[in-house]
């Protein structure tokens, strides 16, 4: 083969090897959430209350601290689970039940979850347990939402649930 | 498949070796290619983040920075970053189909091919944290799935995508780890792909300089044609609609959003399983053949066998009986039968005056003393028309069996580089042929890497044991045409029986040897 034509040959196949790559680096175009879809999140990081009271220490029993250093009481680690419910427009769109993080199960309990929701109107209803305690949800938030299409709403927990 | 997959790579070595001339062959250093992309994007991502900022607010607008007001030389350098990376995707993908076609996998080629794999996990975790550096909609896309990604590990004790959910839980902190993890895993993946070829020896990891010219040149033409560009900024606000994506490093992160977490990650990783368990899965591959067997009489310790295994089988220790001399040994795991070291070792002459053929080493499944014989008993039995040729073939490249006719006698072998080159010369001085031809795998593509690269520069006398001067060059062919070149190779064949017969002081002392017969 010539020189001129083998150089030709080289240039068509070195277009054949990067245009692909051009193209495919950014197309095509990925439709990741329908046009009239919002998104809404769950995130609630929050330690749930221990299970079982705490226990005055009986005089004169054995304990491995001098009398000074030693504390009045014995309260249990474990903390409860979180039961945790979400409505929208009265039927449930999830429900769950997470158990504290940490070996003696006493440390905080996460939950994070994202929804694909129809943008518009909605009546969101939050319900959370987190004491075995007590029967029913302590923690509870109903909140009418207006969602814009492609909206990020978060729900979050400090002391009470929020929507933002 | 794989038979089909080695069809179509056939055809295009043909057709690459054609437009590029097989020295210059993509198809036959995609390993190399990979190596080369590397350091372009290495050396580019140095120059980009000097200019990049570490921040929420700095990394989209520093690297639009680059791009539009630099666009000359920091942009070019983005583009050389983006598209060598993806290039490196697309080779190592060919490299590891190459690979896998052409049977390059098993035997104590696993090393290479298991080590190879994670090299894929850090390739894509490199490209993908370049993409989530540039903070637009595809890194906020890549974020989001990425921690729900993780989040489904029982590992995560708090969920990483609590860090994405909107503007207000972004923080700084986040973007100095992912800077951190930009640099680490390249980083590793270097490391990992020195691990990779440390067993091949003499690994090709540079490809050929015209080829390296080419791409750079293409690269720069593609760069200034279509620069790399961000995406509009990120806006954890809003979710993700409509995005472009990278679809050769981002290909499994709609899998994540359609098929949850857990499924992806089966996938993956058990496609990755099932990738490092395939050197073992039975195929309808021969069995390999014993392993090299070292002869201690006929050693004298001059490591040329050693010089030449492809596979880093051979070392030397102390001479069993010979106080003072060195000795070869054979590492079964790694010995694959190939017969290059028989070729190589000075022993394996037929000019020595012994009864039996022995040597210093050679595989019990074609002896040394065995190619002897056969290349005498075949060449006896042909015709006393001239001239006559000597074809050695060998079992991966052109196909020399159907070529024998009564003019012709074919030897086949594991590897051609396994004819050591005193045959040739022991051929031509007993007059038992006017010529002998060598053929074997593609020129660049030897199945056994190296045998032509060794036969071309043993017969170049440029390598142990050299072709003697005396051998009349004129009478000696070697053609690396490969399976695909078959009927190439039949037609040279032809074309060299019609030099040798023009030549007519080739054809004359087997005349003179007929009159003095008869
Ligand atoms: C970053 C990615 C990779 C790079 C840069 C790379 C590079 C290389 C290089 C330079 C060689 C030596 C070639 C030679 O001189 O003969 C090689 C050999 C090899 N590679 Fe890779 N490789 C990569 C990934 C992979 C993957 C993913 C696989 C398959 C799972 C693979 C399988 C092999 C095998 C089986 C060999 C051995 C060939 C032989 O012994 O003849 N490689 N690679
Ligand atoms: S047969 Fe091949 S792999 Fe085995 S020792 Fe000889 S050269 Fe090395
Ligand atoms: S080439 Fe032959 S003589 Fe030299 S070290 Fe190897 S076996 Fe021994």
């Amino acid at each position: 083969m010539a020189d001129a034509t083998r150089y030709l040959g080289q240039g068509l196949l070195y277009a054949l090897f990067f245009l692909p790559i051009v193209y495919f680096t950014h197309e095509p175009q990925h439709r990741h959430l329908a046009e009239d879809m919002a998104e809404l999140k769950i995130a609630v990081r929050h330690a749930g209350v221990t299970i079982g009271e705490c226990t005055d220490v009986q005089a004169g029993a054995y304990t491995p601290l001098p009398g000074n250093k030693q504390r009045p009481q014995i309260c249990p680690r474990e903390r409860s689970p979180l039961e945790l419910e979400l409505l929208m427009d009265g039927k449930p769109l999830y429900r769950a039940s997470v158990s504290p993080s940490g070996l003696h199960d006493d440390g905080v309990a996460s939950i994070y979850r994202r929804f694909t929701v129809p943008a518009g109107r909605h009546n969101l209803e939050l319900r959370m347990n987190d004491n075995v305690a007590v029967e029913g949800y302590p923690w509870v938030l109903e909140q009418e939402v207006d969602l814009q299409p492609a909206q990020v709403m978060v729900a979050s927990f400090k002391d009470g649930f929020r929507l933002q | 498949m794989k038979t089909l997959l080695k069809k179509g790579f056939n055809q295009l070595d043909a057709v690459f070796s054609r437009v590029f001339t097989p020295a210059w062959n993509p198809m036959y250093q995609l390993g190399a290619l990979g190596f080369f992309y590397f350091w372009i994007v290495a050396v580019t991502g140095v120059y980009l983040f000097i200019f990049f900022e570490t921040s929420i607010s700095g990394a989209y607008s520093s690297i639009e920075q680059i791009t539009v007001g630099q666009w000359y030389l920091g942009g070019v350098m983005r583009s050389f970053h983006r598209y060598a990376s993806a290039a490196m995707g697309v080779t190592v993908t060919l490299h590891l189909l190459r690979e896998f076609a052409m049977d390059r996998y098993s035997g104590p080629r696993w090393f290479s091919w298991v080590s190879g794999v994670p090299l894929l996990w850090l390739l894509f975790a490199s490209a993908i944290g370049g993409y989530w550096l540039v903070w637009d909609v595809q890194a906020q896309y890549i974020a989001v799935l990425t921690s729900e990604w993780f989040d489904w590990l029982p590992i995560m004790v708090d969920p990483m995508a609590s860090n994405f959910l909107n503007e207000a839980t972004l923080s700084d902190r986040f973007f100095s780890l992912l800077v951190f993890l930009h640099i680490g895993i390249p980083l590793a993946l270097l490391l990992g792909m020195f691990i990779h070829i440390k067993r091949v020896t003499a690994a090709r990891s540079n490809p050929a300089k015209g080829l390296a010219a080419g791409t750079l040149l293409a690269m720069l033409v593609v760069s200034l044609w279509r620069p790399a560009l961000s995406q509009a900024p990120a806006n954890l606000d809003m979710a993700v609609t409509e995005v472009g994506l990278d679809w050769i490093f981002l290909n499994p992160y709609p899998l994540i959003n359609s098929w949850g977490p857990g499924q992806t990650w089966a996938l993956l990783v058990g496609l990755s399983t099932a990738l490092c368990l395939l050197p073992w899965l039975p195929s309808r591959r021969p069995k390999q053949s014993p392993v090299a067997v070292v002869y201690p009489p006929d050693c004298n310790g001059c490591g040329w066998c050693l010089a030449d295994c492809p596979y880093e089988a051979i070392s030397m220790k102390e001479h069993d009986y010979k106080p003072g001399h060195k000795q070869s040994v054979v590492d079964p795991d790694l010995c694959v039968s190939c017969g290059i070291c028989a070729g190589a070792c000075p022993s394996s002459s037929p000019f020595r005056h012994v009864d039996e053929l022995t040597t210093g080493i050679s595989i019990p499944g074609l002896h040394i003393k065995e190619l002897l014989s056969l290349t005498e008993t075949k060449l006896r039995e042909l015709g006393t028309e001239a001239p006559r040729v000597l074809l050695y073939g060998c079992d991966h490249g052109s196909v020399v069996e159907g070529m024998a006719s009564n003019t012709v006698a074919t030897i086949s072998m594991p590897c051609s580089a396994l004819v050591p080159p005193a045959f040739v010369d022991y051929v031509l001085r007993q007059n038992l042929a006017e010529g002998v031809l060598i053929s074997g795998c593609c020129e660049g593509d030897c199945y056994h890497r190296l045998g032509n690269t060794w036969m071309d520069q043993r017969f170049a006398m440029e390598r142990m044991p050299v072709l003697r001067t005396r051998v009349p060059r004129e009478q000696v062919r070697l053609r690396w045409l490969g399976a695909q070149g078959t009927s190439e190779l039949g037609r040279e064949l032809i074309a060299f029986q019609q030099e040798l017969r023009e030549n007519s002081a080739v054809v004359d002392p087997i005349r003179l040897q007929e009159a003095s017969n008869g």
